[in-house]
């Protein structure tokens, strides 16, 4: 007894702590003033990311019922394998990410509007992390765009509350979707719990197998929405009109990768791989992501806002991970989840570099930055050691899960698969043009001459930028020399032992 | 623990870069001499090191990393870390005007640690890696000028690089799918079994692209001459004396291990090393420019060398003579560029210009310039007693092998003989365009101008004084040299070792020199001297009959990857992408009766904002919305009762 309640503490603290923390610096008026909210920010944060890796690393691996609606209906909790990486990853970003956000928030005003809803929305993708069923995933999931909006919408002008819009109408169609899937799960399946494998019940499933097929198209587009695979993809490049710490965090990291940790959920943990694997629906989703791997890049490279590109890139990257998944195989599923891990780390790094510039200088166009490369060291050193990785340029971050993917296509032998090989290896020669035109305008400016006074005011952002920069670009570097580690806890994983 | 030397060679280098770029920050004058410290210790442990030894490193990266020492590795280890160390000491000559010198020295040791990684390398995987690192690095010595001109050939050579690295990467990929195995000794066997070729062809095609791009070869060369021109001089030597050799021992690879003995496979090579070499020499002829001259010659050389590699397949198990001849070309092709780039960093360094006119004579009068001219001319030129000799003629008789042995069993040897007579013409074109420069540096008569007397200082002559002698010992005394560094490495691509010695200074050897030299003076003469001059008042002019409308870059690739693809590209994207936007669209006209209006402010191009929607939406949908309603709870009940 004493053990599950310990659980619920364990489990329930890093989801309800920073929802009720941002909760209430909402409402408190003597939170405007910096100092004071910054402490009380990082508190939070830093307090919210040891709650949740003592959760994972201590806690047992025990599920408990929270709150039973019906048999098959309750929010129901646990951690596992899929949750320890999800939620690591989440909290050592987000610690990171604060601190960025203490100096850029600076120029964008209504500060403690913005951290409120910033805290609460950790709360919410680690409850995304340590759903145990659907329903619990669905319920954090539809929170996770409410409290995500506002941030979206935080400029307040026209052209945010647009952005918004359409980021509204783009999540909630994806959910309606998605939910769609939950019903269907809910009737077909033994229990709506996530057990790898899936819970489909065999002899119901096989009488109605083609609209179940259908069914798992739509819930995966629907959660796909969030992980913008085509046709799906309008909003992200839309929603980089947010301050950067959001565009980086949660655009390029938490709600995009909810997204895709949803599909996991959905595909090995509900649906399964053998319901689905070799069957027409695989086909249709690989061929999607293959096709969205390659939109992405292209669209990137013709791009010249720089946080856009950086947008588009996120949209082709994304699909490198779905398409792992998408193969259906562990080994798959091990290089989706290790492109997972390193495009956070190196996205994450771009859009603090462009936000870096725009902060700074206001630029935030590919033209604008020539030359800058020696006027800000340390933001295009970032820029250019992450690119690097990004480009997949061994033995930087980015290659290896490259090649895992490679490899894991051409083991499953699927015609879809090598037409997926094709598109990543276009994909990688596109990544390397878009991304580096930046770094090499940067260092070799066209034009030997500037109009007075073009780059006077150009320089290094304060610690508070620039030590997140490095803190990234070190650990790209280090995870890239040393993917063993990881790949070792991915197959774990993907074995279902974990 | 002495396996640990050979990380030791690729990551010293590199980090000695470091530490040089924080010392260049305080005292650019140490930096120098630490450089020169370094590469020197750097060569003196490669000459020191003997034996063989294997270095594995697992779970580094994705797949192991293998080093491996001996043989062919420690041949061109060797003389990769000797043109460093000239390179690096005629540096603080050569660019004492340049800007941004710590960045040329930083990317220049990692350059060297990279290419030591490729030479040292022992799988296929490792060699890819340093492969691209070594791609990386020099393209920031390529565009270290930052001119337009250098702006435009360093991203050319920046995009074969990417490109080929890309293509080169899915062959591997394609390999380790087939075979399970990327360590060169396990690849000799990997393909024995295999029933159906084309596929292994395929991919063999596809790991050659990257390679064949580095080195220069025929189609793949377009970035070649342009990058050689732009570089700075010693940039250029490297990318002639090393880099080439990179994506030559690429080939070597695929040549010499992955295909060994295959006939076809070996045909091909010999084909595109004809083209390459035809072509090279006679973009070589056509051109005024000195350092235009010697990159299109690499490229001809290389030519020269792929030939070589080509005959190692079609010889089958006979083949000492090509895997000797195509190694030993390696090695005295980079000595002799070395020599003659750094002769013509002297001239640009003197003159500012490099077009024969301009420089027309200025070598008169200066005896040690134009004897270390001549003696790397003359090595290349594969005149006897010098080292290009030995290696052109290896090659030379491993084709002249195959035509006795086509005789013996009785078959057509058209082919074979075509091959040779173009093999020699390729030579004769050597001849004729190093004679060209060599007559319009040290013999034609000058225009009325003046030069500092003082061209060279003590430390350059001492350098280039000792580079040109190596080619003449080289060729004076080969079975001393030569055929030694030639025993060391046809392991390398499991060359047999012959049956008797070589008699080089035989009439039978002899002949083929003969006939290219005679062939090149009749080019010289009729070709250069008749059509490509002018005589004017001022004497003789050399005319610039560059043949620009036939440029493969400018005329086909160029709009292929930077017009067509993208066209094609950004039309699917767009249909695609416009498929949710125009049902959100469609949901608004169907919906709210009208679709909002599209605003684009003029700062933004690249945001669209809509236009403030009325406040009476409800309102005025409200029929609408009732009818929605109603028909979906009629729908509903229907289910239900139904």
């Amino acid at each position: 007894m004493e053990s599950i309640l310990q659980q619920k503490v364990l489990l329930l603290l890093p989801i309800l702590f920073p929802i009720v923390s941002g909760a209430i610096l909402l409402f408190l008026k003597s939170m405007d003033d910096r100092k004071k909210r910054q402490w009380y920010v990082a508190v939070v944060v830093i307090a919210n990311a040891v709650f949740v890796l003592t959760a994972i690393y201590l806690g047992s691996k025990e599920a408990f019922v929270l709150y039973e609606f019906s048999e098959k209906l309750s929010l129901k909790f646990y951690i596992d394998g899929l949750s320890m990486v999800f939620g690591t990853m989440v909290s050592i970003l987000w610690v990171i990410t604060t601190f960025y956000a203490f100096e850029y928030m600076k120029h964008e005003g209504r500060e403690r509007q913005f951290f409120s809803f910033f805290i609460m929305t950790f709360g919410v993708v680690i409850g995304i992390a340590f759903s145990k069923n659907m329903l619990t995933l669905y319920l954090f999931y539809e929170f996770l765009t409410l409290t995500t909006l506002p941030l979206v919408m935080h400029g307040d002008d026209g052209k945010a509350r647009h952005c918004g819009r359409i980021y509204l109408i783009y999540m909630m169609g994806g959910a309606s979707l998605a939910f769609i899937g939950l019903v269907f799960i809910g009737i077909y399946g033994t229990s709506l719990d996530f057990i790898m494998g899936g819970i489909l019940d065999t002899a119901l499933a096989q009488k109605d197998k083609t609209m179940l097929h259908v069914v798992y198209l739509l819930a995966f587009f629907g959660f796909g929405v969030k992980a913008a695979i085509l046709p799906f993809y309008h909003w992200l490049p839309t929603a980089s009109v947010a301050p950067t710490p959001v565009t980086a965090l949660l655009h390029a990291v938490a709600v995009v990768k909810a997204g895709v940790f949803a599909i996991v959920r959905l595909t090995y943990y509900n649906f399964g791989t053998e319901f689905l694997q070799g069957t027409w629906v695989q086909n249709v989703i690989l061929a999607a992501a293959a096709l969205t791997i390659v939109f992405g890049s292209t669209a990137a490279l013709r791009t010249p806002h720089i946080k856009r590109r950086y947008g588009y890139s996120t949209i082709s990257n994304l699909s490198y991970i779905l398409f792992g998944i998408a193969l259906m195989t562990p080994s798959g599923l091990e290089a989706g989840l290790l492109h997972m891990i390193y495009h956070a780390v190196l996205k994450i790094t771009l859009f603090f570099c462009a936000g870096a510039i725009l902060y700074q200088n206001h630029r935030e166009y590919e033209y604008e930055i020539e030359g800058f490369g020696t006027k800000m060291p340390i933001v295009f050193f970032s820029m250019a050691v992450v690119s690097i990785g990004m480009a997949a340029i061994p033995p930087f971050a980015g290659f290896h899960s490259k090649w895992a993917l490679a490899t894991a296509a051409v083991a499953t032998g699927n015609n879809f698969a090598y037409i997926g090989i094709g598109a990543l290896i276009l994909s990688a020669l596109l990544t390397t043009l878009y991304l580096f035109a930046l770094v090499i305008r940067a260092y070799f400016p066209r034009k030997r001459q500037y109009p007075k006074g073009y780059d006077d005011a150009v320089a290094d952002p304060n610690k508070l930028m620039t030590v997140p920069l490095l803190v990234l670009s070190g650990i790209s570097i280090i995870i890239g020399v040393y993917p063993k580690p990881f790949m070792e806890i991915f197959d774990v994983i993907a074995q279902g032992m974990l | 623990m002495q396996t640990l030397i050979l990380p030791f060679l690729i990551l010293f280098p590199m980090a000695c870069g470091g530490i040089g770029y924080i010392i260049g920050n305080k005292k650019e004058e140490i930096r120098d001499y630490f450089l020169w410290i370094v590469t020197a210790m750097v060569l003196a442990s490669t000459l020191l090191l003997r034996g063989e030894y294997k270095f594995l490193a697992e779970g580094f990266s994705a797949l192991s990393i293998s080093l491996q020492w001996g043989g062919l590795h420690s041949v061109l280890a060797v003389m990769t870390a000797f043109v460093w160390l000239v390179i690096m000491v005629v540096s603080k000559t050569y660019l004492k005007e340049h800007q941004n010198k710590n960045r040329y020295y930083f990317f220049i040791m990692m350059t060297l640690g990279a290419v030591m990684g490729v030479f040292l390398s022992a799988d296929l995987y490792t060699t890819f890696l340093f492969f691209e690192i070594m791609s990386f690095t020099s393209y920031i010595l390529i565009i270290h000028t930052n001119t337009k001109e250098n702006f435009y050939a360093a991203y050319t050579y920046l995009a074969f690089a990417v490109i080929g690295g890309l293509v080169t990467l899915t062959g591997i990929f394609l390999l380790y799918d087939i075979t399970g195995t990327l360590v060169f000794s396990e690849l000799k066997e990997a393909l024995v079994t295999l029933e159906n070729k084309n596929m292994a062809y395929a991919t063999g095609i596809l790991i050659l692209f990257g390679f064949a791009a580095k080195a220069g070869m025929f189609l793949v060369h377009t970035w070649l001459i342009e990058a050689y021109t732009q570089a700075p001089t010693t940039v250029t030597a490297i990318l002639s004396c090393i880099l080439s050799k990179t994506g030559i021992y690429g080939i070597l690879i695929l040549g010499g291990i992955l295909f060994l003995h295959d006939e076809t496979w070996g045909m091909t090579l010999v084909y595109f090393g004809i083209f390459t070499l035809l072509c090279g020499g006679i973009l070589a002829i056509y051109s005024i420019d000195l350092k235009k001259i010697l990159a299109c010659s690499s490229m001809s050389q290389i030519g020269f060398i792929l030939v070589g590699i080509g005959m190692q397949g079609v010889l089958g198990e006979h083949n000492v003579l090509a895997v000797e001849g195509s190694i030993l070309h390696m090695v005295n092709h980079t000595i002799v560029k070395l020599i003659l780039f750094l002769t013509a960093g002297i001239l640009f360094l003197n003159t500012k210009s490099l077009n024969l006119n301009d420089i027309k004579g200025y070598g008169r009068g200066k005896p040690f310039l134009m004897s270390v001219f001549l003696m790397g001319a003359l090595g290349v030129m594969g005149i006897p007693l010098w080292n290009g000799y030995i290696s052109k003629t290896l090659i030379h008789e491993s084709i002249v092998e195959k035509i006795l042995l086509l005789e013996q069993a009785g078959k057509s040897t058209v082919e074979m003989q075509t091959i040779e007579y173009l093999f020699l013409i390729g030579g004769g074109f050597t001849v004729a365009y190093m004679t060209k420069i060599f007559v319009a540096v040290f013999v034609e008569k000058p225009k009325q101008k003046q030069y500092c007397k003082k061209y060279i200082n003590g430390i350059l002559k001492a350098v280039l004084g000792f580079c040109a002698i190596l080619p003449s010992l080289f060729g004076i005394f080969p079975h001393l040299i030569q055929d030694n560094i030639a025993k060391l490495s046809r392991g390398f691509v499991y060359g047999q070792p012959s049956e008797h010695t070589i008699e080089y200074f035989s009439w039978i050897n002899l002949k083929g020199a003969v006939i290219s030299l005679a062939i090149g003076s009749i080019i010289y003469i009729v070709w250069i001297r008749m059509i490509l001059m002018k005589k004017t008042k001022e004497g003789s002019v050399y005319i610039d009959k560059w043949p620009n409308q036939w440029n493969i870059q400018k005329q086909i690739y160029e709009p292929i990857v930077l017009q067509l693809l993208p066209f094609l590209g950004a039309l699917t994207a767009r249909v695609i992408g416009s498929v949710t936007e125009g049902f959100i669209v469609f949901c608004q006209i169907t919906i709210f009766n009208n679709k909002t209006g599209k605003v684009i402010p003029k700062e933004d191009a690249y945001f669209s904002v809509y236009t403030q929607a009325g406040k009476r939406i409800f309102k005025d949908n409200l029929s609408k919305s009732l009818a929605f309603f109603g028909a979906g709870f009629a729908f509903a009940m229907l289910y239900i009762l139904g």
